[in-house]
C-alpha cells in the first residue's frame, strides 16, 4: 500500500524530527512556516494530510489554513493544528476554519495517532 | 493515558497493533465457534457443562487466549509509553549537539522546554564572569512573572530553590516552600555550575511535571550547558580565526 504523505509546517527542528519518528511508516514533506509551506504544497501536490503549527515566523498557522481553504484545489486536504494551552482561541478559530483537529504540546505520539485514525486521511488505511 | 484498541491506529501504526488486531479476530472467531457447538449439542450434553470435556476444554482455552490478549495490550501500551519516553530524550539529545551555533542551541532549549515539557514560562540563566549575579541568556513569558526577580534580563537572587541550585548543583522539582519554580535545572560544565534553567509555569492542561519529565530535566543538566559552552567557544574561536586570516591578508597585500 502506498504510504500517506504528511506535510509538516513548524519552525520547530526538534518537532520536526519528532514526528519523522512518530510518522516513521509516513513519507514526510518538511516546512518552516506558511510560506515554505505553500511551496512544497507546490512541488507535492499528493500530500494526504498537513501537520500544522500555529506560532510562526512569515505565515502563521492561521493565516495558511485560511489561504489554503480558499484554494478550491487543496482545500480537501485535512489539516492538524500543533497549539499550546494557552494559545486556545487560536485552536478554536482554526476549527472554524476548516481544521480538522487540533492536538496540544506536549503531546504523545498516541494522542496524535489516535486523531490521525480519526481524520483517516488519504482515505481507509 | 490513551490504550487504543488494536485496527484504530492512524498511519504510523506499529506491527504489534496488527497482531494484536489477528489475535481478537480469532478469539472472535473462536467465540462463535463455541457458541456455535453448544447450540448444535443435544440439550443433555450442555447440563452440566463441565460434564463435556471438549466443550470445557475449549472455554479453557478461550479463556486462556482472551487473558493472553489483556496482557499483550497492556505490554503493548507500555512499550508504546516507553517508546515515547525515548524518543524524546534521543532527540532532545540529538538536537541539542547538532549545532555549533550558540543561538541554535538556546533555541533548542527553548523548544525543549516548550514542546516537550509543556513550559509556559522559563528562564535559562547564567553566571556573569564575576559571580555577582547570573544574566537572563533565554526567557518566555518573563514579563508575566508575578516574582519579578527576572526584571531587566537579571537575576539577583531571590527565589529560594533558584538560589540553592545556583549554589548545589542540585536538580529540584517542585512544589519548593517559598518558591515559585515548578523545577530548577543545574547546567553543569565538567562538575561546575554555571547556570540554571527554572521552569516557573507549565500549560493549563498539565498541571504538573510528570515522572518522566524528570529524565529530560535531567538530560537538560547534563547536555545543554555543554552544548551551549561548545558552541560559544566554537564560535568565538572561529571569529577569532576569521580576523586573523583578515589581517593575514591584509599584511600580504600590504
Amino acid at each position: 500500500m502506498k504510504p500517506k504523505k504528511v506535510l509538516v509546517v513548524d519552525d520547530s527542528k526538534l518537532l520536526h524530527r519528532i514526528f519523522e519518528i512518530m510518522l516513521r511508516n509516513c513519507v514526510l514533506v518538511h516546512a518552516g512556516d506558511g510560506v515554505e509551506g505553500f511551496e512544497r504544497l507546490g512541488q507535492h501536490e499528493d500530500v494526504d494530510l498537513i501537520l500544522l503549527d500555529v506560532n510562526m515566523p512569515r505565515m502563521n498557522g492561521l493565516e495558511f489554513l485560511a489561504q489554503l481553504k480558499a484554494d478550491a484545489k487543496r482545500a480537501h486536504i485535512p489539516v492538524i493544528l500543533i497549539t499550546t494551552e494557552g494559545k486556545e482561541a487560536d485552536a478554536e478559530r482554526g476549527i472554524k476554519a476548516g481544521a480538522a483537529a487540533y492536538v496540544r504540546k506536549p503531546f504523545k505520539s498516541e494522542e496524535l495517532l489516535v486523531v490521525i485514525a480519526k481524520i483517516n486521511p488519504g482515505g481507509a488505511a | 493515558m490513551t490504550v487504543e484498541r488494536p485496527g484504530q491506529r492512524g498511519p504510523g501504526a506499529e506491527p504489534g497493533g496488527e497482531a494484536l488486531n489477528q489475535l481478537q479476530l480469532l478469539l472472535d472467531r473462536a467465540r462463535e465457534l463455541a457458541t456455535a457447538l453448544q447450540e448444535t449439542l443435544p440439550a443433555g450434553a450442555q447440563t452440566p457443562r463441565s460434564s463435556n470435556p471438549d466443550l470445557a476444554e475449549l472455554q479453557a482455552r478461550l479463556l486462556d487466549l482472551e487473558s493472553d490478549r489483556t496482557s499483550l495490550s497492556q505490554s503493548l501500551a507500555e512499550h508504546e509509553q516507553q517508546t515515547g519516553r525515548l524518543m524524546n530524550l534521543y532527540v532532545a539529545t540529538y538536537q541539542l549537539h547538532a549545532t555549533l551555533d550558540p543561538n541554535e542551541v538556546q533555541s533548542t532549549i527553548a523548544e525543549i522546554a516548550t514542546n516537550l515539557l509543556g513550559a509556559e514560562r522559563f528562564a535559562l540563566i547564567f553566571w556573569k564572569g564575576d559571580g555577582s549575579e547570573c544574566e537572563v541568556t533565554l526567557g518566555q513569558g518573563l514579563q508575566d512573572d508575578p516574582s519579578g526577580f527576572f526584571a531587566g534580563g537579571k537575576y539577583s537572587g531571590g527565589d529560594p530553590a533558584l538560589d540553592a541550585t545556583l549554589t548545589d548543583g542540585q536538580l529540584r522539582i517542585g512544589p519548593i516552600e517559598g518558591s515559585a519554580a515548578l523545577a530548577t535545572v543545574p547546567l553543569t560544565v565538567q562538575g561546575t555550575t554555571v547556570g540554571a534553567l527554572a521552569i516557573l509555569k507549565l500549560f493549563d492542561h498539565k498541571p504538573t511535571l510528570r515522572p518522566e519529565d524528570r529524565e529530560l530535566l535531567d538530560l537538560l543538566a547534563a547536555h545543554a550547558a555543554s552544548a551551549l559552552f561548545a558552541a560559544r567557544v566554537y564560535s568565538a574561536t572561529d571569529r577569532k580565526l576569521k580576523t586573523l586570516e583578515s589581517l593575514v591578508n591584509l599584511l600580504r597585500k600590504g
